[in-house]
């Protein structure tokens, strides 16, 4: 069976698109599947420090367009996680290298051997984004409950309905205390202002920082909020669509949780 | 935190959160509502085109517009029309048909 290739966007940049798309791959490969992560940010390699992989790069993802390389050789394997690659971008090439039709090609080398091809789109909505949506099976839109990350999300959505995409959408960043204190956009008032489907809502979390800071994976990292989050992100991409999605809540004193867990059935599925 | 919520009622202060919702829903819809000069002019030209099969018109004082009001946008078109066009009108008829 041939694998899936998903698309990673958000229009606006730093909104944390690479640290999901690394977390998401990395806990699919968990889940025992096969997965290429592919930085189709050409000129601003990014992912391959994210995910610690830095010191390993030999070929990358133009140098496989083409023809440099073989696709074993541009993919470099994660030591830590069975199944995880990644197909770094390339450092000195300009952006426009690349053209649709190439992806299209990638993509049908990547689904013969990959279960999950996850493409980390750059920020904005030009060449990079164009390119690789042309390939795309299914996106994910990640946004943060800001003005600004939620309206440049619903211009992404309405290219990727235009290219019959029908995407899913990470809320990422979420600070629980100020949702509930009336200071932030709360995952429902961005459903209701995009009207998209829900993949998954992340907490902010600084383990983040700090799994950036190492190149550890974050969800290798059990104590991580947000790596749970992800977890859970790649288990409804892997066959279970209808994990209900958890809604992060403010941390109370014990007792506090014990009456939030007793009345708390209802108010979680959603 | 109680508290505060408590003075935010008081004072009668709208939460940040509802007032970014309100915004970002505005700018949303006036997002979808942009239209290009040039999609206007061509939505012009080609509109020309349709009504001089059948009338003839004064082709430089058509005019095009879009005018908004808080309810709804609407697209104003206006010509002064010289003459209908009897005859020339079956022949572009026959025109599209062959």
């Amino acid at each position: 069976m041939e694998g899936k290739v998903i698309v990673m966007t958000s229009g606006k940049g730093g909104v944390g698109k690479t640290t999901v798309t690394a977390s998401v791959g990395a806990a699919l490969a968990l889940q025992g599947k096969r997965v290429a992560i592919v930085d189709m940010d050409i000129g601003l390699r990014n992912l391959d420090v994210v995910m610690g992989l830095e010191n390993r790069i030999v070929f990358n993802v133009v140098d496989l367009i083409q023809g440099r390389c073989k696709l074993k050789q541009a993919a470099i394997k994660d030591r830590r996680i069975d199944n995880l690659f990644l197909i770094p971008a390339s450092q000195s090439d300009d952006k426009d290298v690349i053209k649709p039709e190439n992806m299209v090609w990638l993509t049908n080398k990547l689904r013969k051997e990959y279960d999950f091809t996850l493409l980390d789109c750059p920020a904005g909505i030009e060449h990079g984004f164009k390119n690789s949506i042309a390939a795309a099976d299914e996106a994910i839109v990640i946004c943060t409950p800001d003005v600004s990350a939620v309206r440049d999300a619903d211009r992404v959505i309405g290219l990727l309905y235009a290219r019959s995409i029908t995407p899913k959408l990470v809320v990422n960043r979420i600070s629980p205390k100020m949702v509930e204190n009336g200071d932030m956009l709360s995952h429902d008032d961005i459903v209701d202002v995009l009207s998209i489907d829900l993949v998954g809502l992340v907490e902010m979390d600084d383990q983040v920082v700090v799994s950036s800071n190492t190149g550890v994976p974050l969800v290798t990292n059990r104590e991580s909020k947000a790596g749970m989050a992800f977890q859970r992100i790649a288990m409804r991409l892997n066959g279970q669509p209808d994990l209900p999605i958890e809604n992060p809540m403010v941390q109370r004193g014990f007792w506090r949780t014990i009456g939030k867990k007793l009345g708390r059935r209802n108010k979680d599925a959603k | 935190m109680r508290l505060n919520d408590l003075l935010k009622k008081l004072v009668n202060k709208q939460d940040s959160r509802e007032v970014a919702k309100k915004r970002l829903k505005f700018a949303l819809v006036y997002d979808k509502l942009e239209v290009s000069d040039t999609m206007l002019d061509n939505l012009q030209s080609e509109l020309m085109e349709v009504i001089s099969r059948y009338f003839e018109i004064d082709q430089n004082a058509m005019n095009l517009d879009i005018q908004r009001s808080d309810d709804y946008s609407a697209l104003v078109l206006n010509t002064p029309i010289l003459s209908a066009r009897h005859q020339n009108h079956a022949q572009a008829a026959q025109g599209h048909a062959g």
